[in-house]
């Protein structure tokens, strides 16, 4: 096992193999201490660079919006490079859980933060030109906006910035 | 190992460092000078590719501040506030359109709420950059949920005046900018927030509005967030009664208005209409067009669109 993950993670196998791969580190709890390991071990040796700022952000926002990933069907052969990036996933699914058990402030893990009701669901609404009061619209809505309060007047100018409404009148 | 633990501390770091009353200082900072400063200045504002230049001028004056705001690009046109009035003078269709309130003064992001913030937004301090020759720090707002934008604020470090102001959407683009270009601090006369319009036989629309309730109007459940900050009954454009009902987060605000459909001379165009940060959304509820407004992400206003709902007051 220990040398098929550390194959994974170079990204030496080939589909099939990596799909068996990943499915015995969904499964297997010393897989997963395995590959953690081989990542400590690749930091120390500074294959990989610190976590940017953001990381954890950006991995779960990555994963929200690729919710299929970690169950891949067919793909046509010849593209182990996918399995690299899908391996990183599983990398960031384990490293956020491991920082779990860090200090209690770092559990805010942004993968909880996945859209609860996420986009792809929501029925798209049809695209519509704006409408043809907008002007008093927003108008009557500016004043509310407590960016104002920060920021003086200026985004009055959203109010009227509208091309050539008023003009048409 | 001693490299992640690292990482880790420094995330942990980050995370406690977030929300320090020396970040929550700046925007107190920005909303002092917001409040008590006269300045005039020229901004751009950029949204969609579009951009515009404007000038704005603040007099500070013990009888109430009045803040003057001219579009320097395309139609001309000119705004002026003051306490409770709201002008917007647009010469070209010889048209002032006049929006009054009858409660004391503007709501505001008070000094009080601002660490209210934190709850849906994480605050941090960002770079510093000079910005039209004042040397700026950078406040950004990073929104917790996809509900909100983010905003990245610049504040010069000596007024506190906000130089420059990002709105960013979930992808990380900027939706809409604000930028001085040019500011001077103080120097402001009287004279110089004056309409330069003289209005005698324009028309004047007359947008009035009064605290009111809305009997039988609610949402069946709030967005994450937003709360009901008022509720109004007003005047649109030429005078139409309307409803207004406004949710905020505290920075963010959406409006919904609610006007009766009987007697619209225009068909109603339900969907999704954008322009940079705002969105506008419009539906039919119970016979009355609903039409929501807000610098929020689409989702957001339009999941408060449909949660609009009439119940006779009597059944309830």
């Amino acid at each position: 096992m220990k040398d098929r993950i550390s194959a994974l993670m170079d990204g030496e196998l080939d589909d099939k193999s990596a799909a068996a791969a990943i499915e015995a580190l969904e499964s297997d709890a010393e897989a997963r201490d395995t590959w953690r390991t081989y990542h400590v071990i690749s930091d120390a040796l500074g294959k990989s660079r610190m976590l940017s700022e953001g990381f954890s952000e950006r991995v779960g926002a990555a994963l929200a919006k690729e919710p299929t990933v970690l169950a891949p069907r067919r793909r046509p052969a010849g593209e182990p490079r996918r399995w690299v990036a899908l391996a990183a996933g599983v990398a960031a699914v384990s490293l956020v859980g491991w920082l779990g058990f860090a200090p209690q402030q770092i559990a805010v893990a942004p993968v909880a933060q996945a859209p609860t009701k996420s986009s792809p669901q929501e029925a798209r609404p049809a695209v519509v030109p704006l409408p043809s009061g907008t002007n008093d619209y927003l108008l009557a809505h500016q004043g509310f906006s407590p960016r104002v309060s920060l920021q003086g007047m200026a985004p009055y100018v959203r109010t009227v910035s509208e091309r050539g409404q008023e003009a048409r009148r | 190992m001693q490299r992640v633990l690292g990482a880790a501390l420094v995330l942990a770091a980050t995370v406690a460092q977030a929300q320090s009353p020396e970040t929550l200082g700046w925007l107190r900072k920005m909303y002092d000078a917001t409040q008590s400063l006269s300045y005039s200045g020229t901004f751009v504002y950029q949204n969609d590719g579009r951009t515009e230049t404007s000038r704005i001028t603040r007099y500070v004056d013990p009888a109430g501040d009045i803040e003057k705001l001219e579009v320097m690009d395309g139609v001309p046109r000119e705004i002026v506030r003051n306490r409770d009035t709201v002008r917007c003078y647009l010469p070209n269709s010889r048209v002032v359109k006049v929006d009054r309130r009858a409660e004391r003064g503007f709501p505001a992001l008070l000094p009080e709420r601002i660490h209210a913030l934190a709850r849906h937004y994480d605050i941090s301090l960002g770079e510093t950059r000079r910005i039209a020759g004042f040397d700026c720090q950078a406040v950004v707002l990073q929104p917790k949920d996809n509900l909100r934008y983010g905003y990245r604020l610049y504040a010069d470090v000596g007024s506190g005046m906000l130089m420059r102001a990002d709105t960013v959407d979930t992808a990380g683009r900027n939706v809409e900018q604000f930028t001085f270009t040019q500011l001077s601090l103080g120097n402001v006369t009287r004279e110089m927030v004056r309409p330069r319009h003289a209005v005698k036989d324009w028309r004047i629309e007359n947008a009035e509005a009064a605290p009111a309730r809305l009997a039988g109007w609610g949402l069946a459940s709030e967005l994450p967030g937003f709360h009901k900050v008022t509720e109004l009954k007003r005047r649109l454009g030429e005078s139409r009664a309307a409803g207004q009902m406004v949710y905020s987060d505290g920075l963010a605000a959406v409006s919904v208005f609610i006007e009766p459909l009987e007697g619209r001379r225009e068909p109603v165009q339900r969907g999704l209409a954008s322009m940079g940060a705002i969105h506008i959304y419009t539906r039919e509820v119970a016979n009355h067009i609903i039409t929501v407004v807000g610098e929020a992400p689409a989702v957001s206003v339009q999941r408060i669109a449909d949660a609009v709902e009439f119940r006779r007051p009597q059944q309830e």
